[in-house]
């Protein structure tokens, strides 16, 4: 294991799209330290700015990266990695495992906007919140999240599972404006309450929210379901199951609970 | 006495090229043709100006020389490790393209004012695209005009005169006299109402106005003008109906219109507040057009939703020209901020929030825009070019940008310049120093210098380039 | 007096008739001369080729349109990065790129002029200021004037000199050099969302046909003596079966040719050489336009060749970019400019496994390879629209190889294979016909004196590629070649080294071509144009042209007209 211990707090964005394990993995700590860097303006060193341990702890174990204190200045930490682990343990940066394709990154604290941008495979796990465009594409592109998981224990900001085209984003808190715009396919599960617009342009997947949210009126309500399947768990309902999104020709599915949305009681009228 | 016309208003995105200036012992004493926004800044100008650099020294502003003042931003633009350049939608396209190549020299961040105006409109062009046309296009062929969430009467005055309503083309003419005789209408409709204590809430028809007689040209096939928005502006009275739409409710409104201009059906018997019947008819109304336009401004920018409001705006749009032709357009609102747009992005390859700190153009709104840099304080140092962030940011950012050393190019005094530790006051570019700059619809058009500048100031881009060298020299000295 | 001579390349210099002889070229102060002093800078040129620099006639590198595709694809640019470096300024790319970034890799493949095809006459001045951040090269633009207002109006009335005398004050306003014509009539019906069909289709509201529209160019371009012919998109671009349309419009100024001076250039060919009834049934129309052309000697044509690639498309044709959205789904770009003309864009990925644009590709190069005189058919992508122009050196290894060809005709849709008529083409361009097809048949058809060749008076610019004519067979070897040509071993620009193994060594700033024509009643003109000034466009008169001063190192190339 390489623990990676910040020398100062930084303030300025750091680009550290070289912290992945199949980077460092082959790579002395040496080479390790001399892995560059840019803090703002200024190209730099890994070695400038933390202190490099190298902890082999037992050789079966998978490569792994820990960075220990707040590496919220850190974008793009884990981007392209494809095996290994990366534990950081504060608060990490924007892009967190963009562009992944494998292995598990896990981090203590608070995510930045953009976490699994672009992600086809592997998993992130957040234990704290997380920010805006979980999984979405870069800006012009539609190629969203690809496959892999995203676990976000806290809440999540605007437009997650933006233009997502495979893999679950489960959001145990609330979830801002806009999950899933655009998506078609992939799923997203939201335990707590959305704040609306879910769904929005989606073209196809499925979204489960479990709390309190508003419903687009381009959705047209669809049956009741008494529970729904989420990555092969079945989550008790009674859900709305709502269709659209219509403007966009959709066929995306949206469930809704029922008990926590009694607001969308006179959509039954059209099941009768 | 001299007159000069074809004169550039470098005030609003309406960018007007036909005011006649009089000029008297460089001052201009009359400026024909502009509306009052206009002509306040072509005779009020200079009346509070700065016309010497000043740097901050102990907490005092104290004059320098102009080269001291050079010296001092260049200084501090070398030393910074993440600066930002921010403003430059009210300076000339040939200013810009001197502060790209000093952004690029000392690794800023270069922002413009877009970020905080259409830069969500920019961004869901991104997504979908934007079918648009000069404005000419729509003065002679658009027969159906929307405004949305956006109030020409007052933030571009001449708009409707010029390209729409009240402006006379090839194929559609000026619906002024109509509009006139309306207004006679709702006048004395008003005082009936007002008298028995109603509140007027206009509906989508015509009908109550021909039943007051208006002349039979209503019928006729001819422009007509729809205003949507929140509440009721002096645009909308002017327009031939209004739809109120409930705070908020924008991105539902134009979703569900794009099913019911593809003859959909919704389960909901209205949105944002309007009855489904309505806005079926609103929906045959865009269809049925020959040429409809939505000019949408930051009501529809910069209320709940953003850009995917105009995501959903260009998406309706789009539907529509599978039945008729329809177009789109932001109403910009600086005079050149289509035009800094248009600059960053010749050059960088991005409209704006362009973060050169790694040697090579970076965009990615919400990260390397300046409102989000300022507000986590990681910038150290801030150039501001003829805008005031400290007035329009929010509180946090704004707060910030004084924490660390602070450089103003601006002749006017504003809470940015005050909070300042370099101010290098320019000439008033468009009136005092000439370069170039872009309608909203993309059409560029010169600024003129019509009156000479004060001795002591230079245009924005002779500025810049001084600023540029210096820090090429102590770049050189430094190595 | 600054000297250089490039000493012992094998010299390619089809205007001069120059074919691999091994010889020293002189250059003092920017042009080519007999011979320089002793002690003036050599290169030593040898085991190399050496080629005038080359010359584009169709790229849309600049301008409103160009811009509002850089601006929709932030995704594009992203994954093409140019960091700014001690002599560079940074920029990206990769289908639209930045302006820098442009001039830098055109001169990295020996490219020292090029010609912008698409500018909106009121925009112009959107055009030359990203023109004049465009370093390395020298550049001109083509102002879009076959659906301006003035022209079918007077082409309608029968006032040929009249018009003729209107576009001479439209070059000297924008500061064009050729007339452009896109989709004639069709462009102004885009207006109300219209089209025309055929040569012969109405033009709503104007009674004028696309026929009339060129014959009417035509004649107005000879009236003008204007250095390159009317510069054509045809009408029903993209469209199955549009093959027809194209020699159509080839065969309507058929009558307007004096002896053997081409009067009609078609660009981007491959996109109108469609044959069939529809996209199922597409084939090649590559057969019955060589033919065409091989017959006749009034047209002149580039390939707009499609390479395989994800990449923007971007013309004048609105009608024709809204069918492309129309397809796609993708996002679109539409740009009407009133009184003259529209624009559109959409991002397009050409797919080898796609039969339609499998068949596309093959098309460009059947067409390349069928027309037997090589100054007929000139090697573009239409870049960005078949492709972005850093791809030429791909098309040059197809031209020069056969097996080059083979390898790419075996990966891709099968349908389109067993259609395509290379397999029954063996030839194969040979180093003088490629200095045709990109530089010497280039400047030929665009009437530009000074460029594509190396006599004596020529513009010292000059492409040296690291291929040994006599060790290396380009055919057996294209790989090699292909390398050679993406990295000019050098690129000297006005008789200055540049570029030094495809690496930029000196920036410099290019020229700004346009015609500058006189006509013997410029005043009369000027007053009728401006009478209806306000009537026609939402900007003022006297803001109109472009002043002088405005232009980055102008250069006027002055032209007599007969009216
Ligand atoms: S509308 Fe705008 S540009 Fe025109 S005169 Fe008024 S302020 Fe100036
Ligand atoms: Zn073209």
């Amino acid at each position: 294991m390489i623990i990676l211990d910040p020398k100062r707090a930084f303030r300025f964005p750091i680009e550290a799209k070289n912290i992945s394990p199949d980077i460092f993995a082959k790579k002395s700590s040496k080479e390790i330290a001399a892995l560059q860097m840019w803090e703002g303006n200024r190209k730099g060193a890994l070695g400038d700015l933390f202190n490099i341990k190298n902890d082999s702890g037992s050789p079966s174990e998978e490569f792994t990266i820990k960075i220990e204190g707040d590496a919220s200045k850190l974008r793009n930490i884990g981007a392209r990695m494809s095996m290994g682990h990366i534990v950081v343990d504060g608060d990490a940066g924007m892009h967190l495992g963009e562009d992944m394709s494998g292995g598990t990154i896990t981090v203590a604290g608070n995510a930045g906007s953009w976490a699994g941008s672009k992600m086809k495979g592997g998993t992130i796990e957040i234990k704290g919140n997380a920010g805006d465009y979980i999984g979405a594409p870069y800006r012009g592109s539609t190629k969203g999240m690809n496959g892999g998981k995203i676990i976000i224990h806290g809440n999540a900001g605007y437009e997650v599972g933006c233009f997502m085209r495979n893999g679950l984003i489960q959001i145990l808190g609330d979830v801002g404006l806009f999950a899933g715009i655009h998506m078609s396919n992939g799923t997203i599960f939201v335990q707590g309450n959305s704040e609306g617009r879910a769904g929005a342009q989606m073209i196809n997947g499925k979204i489960v929210i479990c709390g309190h949210t508003p419903v687009m009126p381009t959705f047209t309500i669809d049956s009741i379901k008494p529970k729904v399947k989420v990555d092969g768990e079945k989550i008790e309902g009674p859900f709305y199951r709502f269709i659209g999104d219509l403007a966009d020709n959709g066929n995306g599915k949206l469930f809704v609970s029922k008990t926590k949305n009694p607001h969308l009681s006179p959509y039954e009228k059209y099941l009768e | 006495m001299a007159v000069i016309t074809g004169v550039t208003c470098p005030v609003c995105g309406t960018f007007c090229d036909d005011i006649e200036l009089i000029i008297e012992n460089n001052v201009i004493v009359e400026a024909r043709n502009a509306c009052a926004m206009g002509a306040a800044k072509f005779l009020n100008y200079s009346a509070h100006r700065t016309k010497k650099p000043l740097i901050r020294k102990n907490g005092e502003l104290v004059e320098v020389s102009m080269d001291e003042a050079v010296e001092k931003a260049a200084k501090i633009l070398v030393d910074a490790n993440y600066p930002l350049m921010y403003g430059w939608s009210n300076t000339s396209c040939e200013a810009i393209r001197t502060g790209l190549e000093l952004g690029e020299e000392v690794g800023a961040v270069m922002d413009n004012t877009s970020t905080v105006c259409h830069g969500p409109s920019i961004l869901s062009v991104q997504d979908v695209g934007i079918p648009s046309a000069t404005l000419g296009q729509l003065r002679h062929r658009a027969d159906l005009i929307i405004y949305w969430a956006s109030n020409p009467w007052s933030a571009h005055p001449r708009h409707a005169e010029r390209y729409t309503m009240f402006s006379d083309g090839r194929f559609e003419g000026s619906t002024w006299k109509s509009y006139l005789s309306r207004l006679r209408g709702v006048m004395s409709r008003k005082k009936i109402q007002r008298a028995s204590n109603l509140v007027l809430k206009q509906d989508f028809c015509f009908t109550p106005q021909v039943e007051e007689g208006l002349p039979s040209s209503v019928h006729q096939k001819r422009r007509r003008t729809i205003v949507i928005d929140v509440r009721k502006t002096r645009t909308a009275d002017a327009a031939d109906c209004f739809f109120q739409v409930e705070p908020g409710t924008d991105y539902e409104l134009l979703q569900a219109l794009r099913v019911l201009v593809n003859d959909g059906e919704l389960d909901v018997d209205e949105v944002a507040g309007i009855p489904i019947e309505t806005l079926e008819q609103l929906a045959d109304l865009l269809v049925n057009c020959k040429l409809g336009i939505i000019f949408f401004g930051l009501g529809l920018t910069m209320s709940k939703g953003k850009h995917r409001n105009i995501d959903a705006a260009i998406n309706l749009t789009r539907d529509l020209n599978k039945r008729t032709k329809f177009l789109i357009m932001p109403m910009r609102g600086h005079y050149n901020v289509t035009g800094v747009n248009i600059v960053f992005t010749w050059q960088t390859g991005y409209p704006f929030a362009v973060d050169l700190s790694n040697g090579y153009p970076r965009y990615n709104p919400g990260e390397t825009s300046a409102v989000d840099i300022l507000s986590r304080d990681e910038a150290d140092a801030t150039m501001v070019i003829a805008s005031d962030p400290v007035a329009h940011f929010p509180r946090a950012a704004s707060k910030n940008i004084a924490k660390h050393p602070l450089i103003a190019i601006d002749p006017e005094v504003t809470p940015t310049t005050m909070l300042a530790d370099v101010i290098i006051p320019p000439a008033f570019v468009g009136i005092e120093a000439e370069g170039t700059a872009y309608r909203m619809d993309h059409v560029p058009l010169p600024l003129k210098k019509v009156v000479e500048p004060p001795e002591t100031c230079l245009s924005d881009q002779e500025i810049l380039q001084r600023i540029l060298q210096k820090v090429r020299e102590l770049r050189r000295d430094m190595n | 007096m600054t000297e250089l001579i490039i000493k012992n390349g094998f010299v390619y210099d089809p205007l001069n008739r120059i074919d691999g002889e091994k010889m020293d070229i002189s250059i003092r102060d920017g042009k080519i001369v007999e011979s320089v002093k002793e002690k003036a800078n050599g290169i030593n040129a040898s085991g190399m080729v050496v080629m005038p620099g080359g010359v584009d006639i169709h790229t849309h590198i600049a301008g409103g349109e160009v811009n509002s595709g850089r601006l929709l694809r932030p995704e594009d640019h992203v994954k093409d990065v140019e960091v700014k470096t001690a002599l560079t300024r940074s920029g990206v790319g990769y289908s639209i790129p930045s302006t820098f970034t442009t001039g830098y890799r055109y001169s990295k493949m020996g490219y020292t002029t090029l010609m912008n095809p698409s500018m909106a006459p009121l925009e112009a001045r959107h055009t030359h200021e990203e023109l004049a951040d465009i370093p390395m090269v020298d550049k001109a633009a083509y102002p879009l004037l076959g659906d301006w207002w003035f022209s079918l109006e007077h082409i309608r009335d029968g006032l040929i000199e009249e018009n003729a005398a209107h576009i001479a004050w439209m070059l000297q306003a924008t500061r064009g050099y050729a007339i452009k014509i896109v989709n004639p009539g069709g462009l102004e019906a885009w207006g109300f969302g219209r089209n025309v069909h055929s040569l012969d289709d109405v033009v709503p509201h104007f009674n004028i046909t696309p026929r009339e529209i060129i014959r009417g160019l035509c004649k107005v371009n000879r009236l003008l003596n204007l250095p390159h012919t009317i510069h054509v998109h045809t009408n029903n671009l993209g469209k199955p079966g549009n093959y027809v349309t194209a020699i159509e419009t080839m065969k309507c100024v058929e009558d307007l040719a004096q002896g053997d001076k081409p009067v009609i250039h078609i660009t981007h060919i491959q996109f109108c050489a469609f044959k069939g009834s529809d996209w199922s049934t597409l084939s090649s129309g590559a057969g019955e336009i060589s033919k065409y052309v091989n017959n006749h000697n009034h047209v002149t044509l580039d390939m707009g060749q499609v390479i395989f690639s994800n990449t923007t498309t971007m013309t004048a044709d609105g009608p024709f970019q809204y069918g492309l959205y129309n397809i796609t789904g993708n996002k679109w770009v539409n740009h009407d400019v009133e009184t003259e003309t529209s624009g559109g864009i959409v991002p397009f990925k050409y797919k080898r496994s796609s039969a339609v644009h499998a068949t596309q590709w093959s098309i460009g190069l059947e067409i390349a390879l069928l027309i037997e005189d090589p100054w007929k058919i000139l090697m573009t992508t239409d870049h960005p629209n078949g492709g972005p122009f850093t791809s030429y050196p791909k098309i040059l290894a197809w031209l020069m190889s056969r097996a080059a060809r083979e390898i790419t005709l075996s990966k891709i849709n099968k349908r389109a294979r067993k259609k395509s008529l290379l397999p029954s083409i063996d030839r194969e361009l040979s180093l003088y016909e490629l200095a045709i097809v990109t530089r010497a048949g280039q400047a030929k058809a665009l009437g530009l004196k000074p460029k594509g060749h190396l006599g004596v008076g020529a513009d010292a610019d000059v492409a040296i590629y690291n291929i040994d004519p006599q060790r290396l067979d380009i055919s057996k070897e294209y790989k090699v070649a292909r390398k050679a040509f993406k990295k000019a071993a050098f690129t000297i620009k006005d008789g200055e080294v540049v570029v030094k193994d495809g690496e930029i060594v000196k920036p410099v700033t290019g020229k700004t071509y346009w015609i500058d024509v006189s006509t013997s009643m410029p005043h009369e003109i000027n007053d009728d144009i401006k009478k209806k000034f306000r009537e026609y466009w939402t900007v003022e008169y006297e803001n109109y042209p472009l002043p002088d001063s405005f232009i980055h190192s102008s250069f006027p190339i002055p032209v007599k007209a007969e009216v």
